[in-house]
């Protein structure tokens, strides 16, 4: 078996601080700078790259006490599970949280994998400075643990403005504190279009969970959305053309590997580049510089797209508070090898990388068996949905 | 207006006073007092003053003066007066007289310009005018404007008298001036060559002539026996700061002569061409064998305006206990070193090691740098205790050591890389201490240059072409140790440590020459099929010559002291050989391309120049810079099927929704502060840390073009 750490921290309880996540054992991805580790990011592109300094959120972590114990191995720059052990250290107990980038669904189908939960955090909460990106406007750190609180902490800790951060839009940091749930003031809702693609077995257990959550007391209504699976078209074409522009730093230049024997630096490029991509990412990398270069209208009319779906949403949120959907997808069973196959495996965890929004995955609740959902709500509602997995959670625990 | 009574603006004379003259040119620049104008109107000739004043102006004339703007052309008649005491103007020529107008045309408007085009201001005491600096590509792009000033006026000028002198010259002389063709064969000078391709033999290309080498020994075996040209030549060679992809050379060859007949003529020649920039040249010039340049100032291009000449010290560590010189001389090095006298304020320990010894040498290809600073009638060092005392004393009497004397010592197995790196550490250290004198010019020919180079294959090749005579002609065209050691009768002319010019004395003998191709390992059909036409030339009587060529542009920049060749161009490329003017090398259409039958030439390789490459794949892999192997191919050209599928399905969806790029918009922040900053990283060099390559305080790329 394959170690779930690419690199191990060498004196994991350094972090002698006294903060609210002190002794919390973390481990991370390689897409997160620490100062001095092989911040590799799973990519030739990268060989041997040691970051200079600590990613915000690092610092964050280490501020508020969490011993880092080292960087799980992970997909080049963090994109598809193709070789990513997300989810391995909390399995085998090596950790009590894990910070995996979220692009397309990692982290949530990741936690899936290993029966834990996972959290993909709203667009602009928490600082990219130091965080090897690839698709900047869907990306988002995701924290998995055992325990919505413990998510909770992390996000905590981690999130906030950071005056070093370009990128972040202006807003204040929204109330992340994990209160109380009332189900009978609780609404939930389900997109119609998304049960009709699920298979027979995956919508039973589904049902289960709805039954559940209705005798809870929950309000659980049936929505429309015919546009809903629009968000996928979004993703992909959306996705490569950021990856295509973020990727373009990776010139062997300031760091990577540098092919020998170009006689130019137009052959520099083009050798090292190529050298430097593994096929998943060059095929993402291509179709990306395809829209970029060759079809830029359709990367607009994308983003259009993009722009209806958030109206979309709007409008489902008016008619419930969060949206509950499925995780996996239904050919979700083996590794995925290419764009296509990572991209069916994603099917219902796109849309909140598109729409920004917060989504967590839970464990099977009431069905008992299944791959369980994730739920949504609006953006900046972290800590609602939070409390909102928390108080499902603690149904499913007995209360533990 | 009839221009036939014009006068010239900057010969206008006190002999003119009160004399109605007509004057034509351009408003350098204007000063209105109210009602009251004066213009600096320029011509080629210079500058003169003209007034237009309501008291003797015309009115008419006085309205229309008022819209007068920088470099607009216009005609002028008036009186020529001497200006009232007081307010003369000592930055131009005829700046005791201006011109009062009684008529004007304005002959063309000129629009705001992209730069000054005045340098003389109209008042005396003021400073200067038009030193802002401007960039050269601006300069270029709108070198018309450029050619008006004054200064690049004179250089122009300067330039044609230097031309005129050397044909005035090689005429007196009986040297014939004959063009030889630019479309021709590709000639062996070892350059790319620049390809014109044929319409009427498609697939078939001319070559624009790198020098006219070969039809000059036609026309010596013609007959012509004394032959000159103003040579274009073409290299498309790598970029270098001052070079032209087309300069311009003196070319000349001469029959029934030999060395010493072209070293005498040449310098008389460049001692005249020298005096036209008030340049004295002392003469005769001093020579240098190849040898004797390399073992001195590690360069066949010895800078001879200083000293710094290198002193070889190997024998004085045969039986040395130092570790590293003693592994060097056992594998058959040397160690040579320069006495950089009374320099030693200025060249601290620190500079010594921490730039010299751990920077600079090595960045010139030494592995290390032995440096000694001379105190209190010892030598300081940081190895000093290494050495003997009678290791030390030889180095004190080897270099003639006094007080405040540093010395830098190279050893390296390699004699190529001692003297190269030596060389360069003492051009670089030259520059530092500003030891090399203005307005000086240091003239030495260097001669017996090597025939022959060694190559990688084990072979040798032409150090110069093949057609120069060796030395001597008893050698073994087999025996490659043999054919090294041979020297060329040829000679390069080297002014302040840069080639003005080169040449040699031919091979007349068509034995002699079967011999050299034969060293060069070329076959009898090889040989036919490269130089035919040429060596049948040979079958008919060729008689003994040699010649020389001249780069007139380097010339005339060094006479001029430009700072770059491109000041006496009048319309040079740029450092990328481009032209900012005209936009040249340009694309042209694919029907250009057909009718030339250069499409689809060679099979799949892409075209210069030519609209699109063909394959959607190989596009994109071009723009994205993502090299993309045969293996990956088939996968690749399936995402972009893929690509394509998603595209129409997008297509055909209708939306006017505004387009979002991310769901919530970046707040636009400023960075503090006003200054840029230098990162910490950087100033530290762990910023460095990462990266695959990196010189000195830079990152380390491949060359920008090949």
């Amino acid at each position: 078996m394959e170690s779930i750490f690419c690199y191990r921290n060498p004196d994991a309880t350094t972090s002698a601080g006294s903060g609210p996540l002190r002794g919390t054992k973390v481990a991370l991805q390689p897409t997160f700078s620490v100062a001095g580790w092989p911040t590799e990011a799973g990519s030739q592109a990268l060989d041997g790259f040691h970051a200079l300094e600590d990613a915000a959120l690092v610092e964050r972590l280490r501020a508020a006490g969490a011993d880092l114990v080292g960087f799980t191995r992970v997909s080049e720059f963090g994109f598809g599970l193709m070789g990513n052990a997300a989810g391995k250290a909390l399995q085998q107990e090596q950790a009590a949280a894990e910070l995996v980038l979220d692009l397309s669904g990692e982290a949530r189908l990741a936690a899936a994998r290993a029966g834990s939960c996972g959290f993909k955090p709203s667009y602009g909460l928490i600082p990219r400075l130091g965080i090897v990106g690839l698709m900047p406007s869907l990306e988002s750190c995701g924290i998995l643990a055992r325990k919505v609180k413990t998510i909770g902490a992390v996000l905590a800790a981690i999130a906030g403005p950071d005056e070093r951060d370009f990128s972040l839009p202006a807003e204040p940091l929204p109330d992340l504190a994990i209160g109380g749930i009332d189900p009978r003031q609780t609404s939930i809702g389900v997109i119609a279009e998304v049960l009709q693609e699920l298979p027979s077995d995956m919508l039973a257990n589904l049902t289960k969970e709805l039954a559940g959550l209705k005798k809870m007391g929950f309000s659980v209504r049936e929505l429309s959305c015919p546009d809903f699976a629009q968000n996928r078209l979004v993703h992909r074409i959306v996705g490569s053309v950021e990856a295509s522009s973020c990727a373009g730093r990776y010139d062997s230049v300031r760091y990577g590997k540098r092919a020998p024997g170009a006689k130019n630096w137009n052959e520099m490029y083009l050798q090292s580049r190529g050298a430097a991509f593994g096929t998943l990412l060059k095929s993402y990398l291509i179709q990306g510089a395809f829209f970029q270069f060759e079809r830029y209208p359709v990367y607009e009319k994308a983003c259009r797209l993009r722009g209806r779906f958030l109206k979309e949403l709007e409008q489902l949120s008016a008619q419930a508070d969060f949206l509950l959907l499925p995780t996996l997808a239904a050919d979700a069973a083996g590794e995925p090898a290419t764009l296509g196959e990572w991209y069916a495996q994603a099917a219902h965890t796109l849309c909140a990388n598109v729409s920004g929004r917060p989504a967590l995955h839970l464990p099977p609740i009431f069905a008992g068996q299944g791959g369980g959902f994730q739920l949504t709500g609006p953006r900046r509602g972290d800590g609602r949905l939070l409390a909102l997995g928390d108080f499902l959670l603690n149904q499913r625990q007995g209360g533990e | 207006m009839n221009y036939s009574k014009r006068h010239f603006c900057g010969q206008l004379t006190a002999d003119h006073v009160a004399r109605t003259v007509q004057l034509c040119g351009w408003v350098d620049a204007y000063r209105d007092h109210g009602g009251l104008l004066f213009i600096h109107l320029r011509d080629r000739s210079g500058i003169v003053q003209i007034v237009f004043t309501p008291e003797t102006t015309p009115a008419a004339i006085c309205r229309e003066s008022a819209m007068l703007r920088a470099e607009y052309c216009i005609a002028v008649s008036g009186e020529v007066k001497n200006r009232l005491a007081g307010t003369e103007n000592p930055h131009i020529e005829t700046g005791r007289l201006e011109v009062v107008v009684h008529d004007m045309e304005i002959l063309a408007e000129a629009e705001p310009l992209p730069f000054a085009i005045s340098d003389k201001s109209m008042v005396a005491g003021a400073e200067t005018t038009g030193k802002e600096a401007v960039s050269e590509e601006l300069r270029l792009q709108y070198r018309y404007l450029d050619i008006r000033r004054p200064a690049m006026h004179h250089n122009l000028l300067l330039r044609h008298r230097i031309f005129q002198c050397v044909r005035r010259f090689l005429d007196e002389r009986g040297f014939v001036e004959v063009e030889t063709p630019v479309l021709t064969m590709s000639t062996p000078e070892g350059a790319r060559d620049y390809l014109v391709p044929s319409r009427v033999h498609q697939g078939s290309f001319y070559a624009l002539p790198q020098s006219p080498q070969l039809f000059k020994q036609l026309l010596m075996i013609g007959g012509v026996e004394r032959y000159f040209q103003m040579a274009r030549c073409f290299r498309d060679e790598d970029l270098r700061p001052n070079r032209q992809p087309e300069f311009t050379q003196l070319d000349l060859e001469a029959s029934f002569i030999d060395e010493e007949f072209l070293y005498k003529m040449i310098e008389e020649l460049t001692v005249k061409m020298f005096t036209l920039g008030g340049i004295t040249l002392p003469r005769p010039f001093p020579r240098m064998t190849y040898a004797e340049a390399m073992d001195a100032t590690g360069s066949d291009r010895p800078d001879l305006r200083f000293g710094l000449r290198f002193v070889d010290v190997t024998d004085l560590f045969v039986n040395t206990d130092y570790a590293i010189f003693r592994q060097i001389l056992q594998r058959g090095g040397c160690i040579k070193g320069i006495n950089i006298k009374g320099q030693s304020d200025k060249l601290s320990k620190n500079v010594l090691q921490n730039e010299y010894a751990k920077e600079i040498a090595p960045s010139f290809g030494a592995k290390g740098m032995t440096w000694m600073r001379a105190e209190n009638d010892r030598l300081e060092s940081n190895i000093v205790q290494y050495f003997s005392e009678a290791e030390l004393a030889g180095l004190k009497k080897r270099f003639a050591v006094a007080d405040g004397d540093v010395l830098i010592m190279v050893a390296d197995p390699s004699y190529a890389i001692v003297t190269s790196a030596l060389g360069q550490l003492r051009l670089h250290l030259a520059h530092r201490l500003g030891l090399i004198p203005a307005n000086s010019f240091h003239p030495v020919w260097v001669t017996e240059f090597p025939l022959f180079e060694a190559t990688e294959e084990g072979g040798v090749t032409s150090s110069h072409h093949p057609f120069t005579a060796p030395d001597r002609t008893d050698f073994d065209p087999k025996n490659i140790e043999e054919l090294l050691a041979l020297r060329s009768r040829a000679y390069d002319l080297v002014v302040n440590g840069e080639e003005l010019g080169g040449g040699s004395i031919r091979i007349n003998n068509r034995d002699l020459q079967r011999k050299i191709f034969a060293a060069l390992g070329l076959t009898e059909e090889e040989t036919k099929e490269k130089f035919g036409f040429f060596l049948r030339a040979f079958d008919f009587g060729a008689p003994p010559h040699g010649g020389l060529a001249l780069g007139m542009d380097r010339t005339v920049s060094m006479i001029l002291q430009t700072p770059s060749i491109r000041e006496v161009i009048a319309f040079p490329k740029n450092r990328s050989a481009a032209c900012p003017l005209t936009g040249a090398p340009s694309k042209v259409k694919r029907e250009q391309l057909a009718e030339l039958g250069l499409l689809n030439l060679g099979g799949k390789a892409i075209l210069p120049g030519s609209a699109a490459k063909e394959n959607l794949l190989d596009r994109v892999s071009w723009v994205s810079r993502i090299g993309v192997n045969a293996e990956e191919r088939p996968l690749l050209e399936d995402i972009l099927r893929q690509s394509r599928e998603l595209a129409a399905a997008v297509e055909t969806l209708a939306v006017d929704e505004e387009p979002i790029r991310s769901p919530a918009p970046a707040a636009h922040r400023l960075r503090p502060g006003t200054e840029a900053q230098r990162s910490p990283f950087a100033a530290s060099g762990q910023l460095f840390k990462n990266a695959p390559a990196v010189k000195g305080d830079y990152f380390k790329v491949a060359t920008i073009l090949e």
